[in-house]
């Protein structure tokens, strides 16, 4: 039989028989499932799922009724930044309105963590005003917890990367808890002067970067910012599939915090104040597509079956299925936001 | 008792990431009249590769696998003490130049792949991130490495390891060193590509190809 046209997870082409598509479907679902000890797709799931992979035309779509809105993590460094088209924040907002018919957008600075945007806070508000005077979708503001940032040398906190290695278990632990505090007041106080100014919503972008401190620190914010302004929303997007722990003990309301898969992460995330939530499944570069978009919508099923909040699934590249390359192939992204959607259940990307 | 139930307490404790035990295991093992590098190669080896592998599943964490990788130097250590004593011929296990390549400071991982192969009593000389090929070439000569290992993070500094295949041949030094890479954007299609002697997915991987770059 004819070898079906499709990719790895490094968006190189490959040539595949229905044969090792199937395996592939099956290994990739049977992976997700050991790992977060959740259901793996069905055989009509996985029947489907083939037929999407396998569809000859190049680019697939949803059938409709089954559209979804889109949010966005580095919103406004998207056209500018990434495509290196000559915008400044406020073009970049009007042109994914009028132009890309975007359901909601994110005001970001280009230095994309809470702690740098402090000194500068004047300046961002000022650009949000603006942004929601000429604007009707939704603007939210953005950045990273970034705890990185509140090592030494960049802040006051010991580096608990080295530390580790170093087997000072203790001191780096106390360092991230440290750097936790430091990281709750900044995101507060950045989020507070944001949303004062107007913003629709505040995103979390990358939560868990640094390990289970990330988390907690982002967590924590959340449910200080909810407290306060408990009408806004509040987007938390994940790092990866499932929290990394560099501390290993922290805990969110009793529970650790490391170590939780998405449908564990969900409802911590709901405990939170959370309003959206964003799943990152990590594509590995190495497999096909038909094995990550296997275990991505296993993972989406399964966190959207426990969720009482909205789930995104995060569509960037080298996430979620999609192919880890600077240009993902269109085939490859819309495959992904089609089983996603169709069989994972997601309510946006 | 036999070989088998040794290897199997030598799994365990690094697993439980527990010093004592491990040292009782060694230490019983050896009076027994077991062979250590037999112990330590297929007991605690093993059990360091495990931790590895649920590391990588979300199932143990980061203090917890230093934890293990500190035992296991230790009993690392004593293996070649035990083996010195002897007088037997202590097998050159290598030298292995690690960096993080220019333009990109991901190092978590970097970090955790050098913690497991010091593991395997392979000297790491880590370079740290954002390092560039001049710099891993005058290193890997400095120290004369047997192995030269980059890690790549992101797409736009995957070119890095390319440079180095062909700076090493420009050199005539690409003979003289086996290179080794990983990173989230690298494959084995792209070793291959580049002419790379090896590609690693995650750090418990790349203890075992490094290995196996040793013994050829």
């Amino acid at each position: 039989m004819d070898k079906i046209l499709t990719r790895y997870g490094d968006n190189y082409i490959a040539e595949l028989t229905p044969e090792e598509i199937r395996a592939d479907i099956e290994d990739g679902t049977a992976d997700a499932a050991d790992r977060a000890q959740i259901p793996p797709l069905s055989k009509d799931e996985m029947d489907y799922l083939y037929e999407i992979i396998t569809c000859p035309q190049k680019i697939v779509s949803v059938v409709p009724g089954k559209e979804v809105v889109v949010s966005f993590d580095a919103g406004t460094l998207k056209l500018s930044v990434r495509n290196g088209i000559p915008l400044d924040r406020l073009q970049a907002i009007l042109t994914q309105e009028r132009a890309l018919a975007s359901d909601s957008i994110e005001l970001c600075h280009v230095d994309y963590s809470y702690k740098p945007i402090k000194p500068i806070i004047s300046e961002e508000r000022q650009a949000m005003e603006q942004a929601q005077l000429l604007t009707t979708l939704p603007v939210l503001y953005g950045a990273m917890p970034n705890m990185g940032l509140y090592t030494k040398p960049d802040g006051p906190c010991e580096n608990w990367a080295e530390l580790l290695p170093a087997g000072k278990i203790p001191e780096a632990r106390a360092a991230q808890e440290e750097a936790i505090e430091h990281a709750i007041r900044d995101i507060v106080f950045v989020a507070s002067g944001m949303i004062e100014s107007g913003a629709d919503g505040i995103n979390f972008d990358t939560v868990g970067a640094s390990g289970d401190a990330d988390v907690k620190a982002s967590l924590e914010a959340v449910r200080i910012l909810k407290a306060k302004y408990p009408t806004t929303g509040f987007e938390v997007g994940m790092a990866g599939e499932f929290n990394l722990g560099m501390h290993g003990q922290l805990a969110f309301d009793d529970e650790i915090i490391a170590g939780l898969y998405p449908h564990q992460q969900v409802k911590m995330a709901e405990r939170a104040g959370v309003s959206i939530f964003g799943m990152a499944i990590n594509t590995n570069s190495s497999m096909s597509l038909a094995w990550n978009l296997a275990r991505v919508v296993t993972f989406a099923k399964a966190t959207v079956a426990v969720a009482e909040i909205p789930v995104h699934a995060n569509v960037g590249m080298g996430v979620g299925g999609v192919p880890l390359s600077i240009i993902p192939s269109a085939d490859a992204v819309s495959r992904v936001d089609k089983a996603l959607i169709e069989i994972g259940g997601v309510d946006g990307l | 008792m036999s070989k088998e139930t040794y290897i199997k307490e030598a799994i365990e404790s690094i697993i439980e990431y527990n010093e004592g035990k491990a040292l009782d295991v060694m230490n019983r093992a050896v009076a027994d009249g077991c062979d250590p590098v037999e112990i330590l190669s297929e007991g605690f080896s093993a059990g360091i590769r495990e931790v590895g592998d649920l590391f990588g599943k979300g199932r143990v964490f980061l203090p917890e696998l230093m934890l293990a990788a500190e035992v296991m130097q230790k009993i690392s250590s004593i293996v070649d003490k035990e083996v010195a004593a002897k007088g037997d011929a202590t097998e050159k296990k290598g030298t292995m130049i690690l960096a993080t390549v220019q333009g990109d400071v991901h190092d978590i991982g970097k970090g955790i792949v050098a913690s497991l192969i010091k593991t395997q009593g392979i000297e790491i000389v880590d370079l740290g991130r954002d390092v560039s090929v001049d710099d891993i070439i005058a290193a890997a000569e400095k120290y004369d490495a047997d192995i030269i290992g980059t890690s790549a993070l992101l797409t736009t500094t995957l070119g890095e390891q390319k440079k180095l295949e062909e700076i090493l041949r420009e050199k005539g030094l690409r003979d003289k060193y086996k290179t080794i890479l990983g990173g989230a954007p690298a494959t084995q299609r792209w070793a291959d590509r580049i002419g790379a002697d090896a590609y690693a997915e995650d750090a418990a991987e790349g203890v075992n190809k490094v290995l196996a770059l040793l013994a050829k």
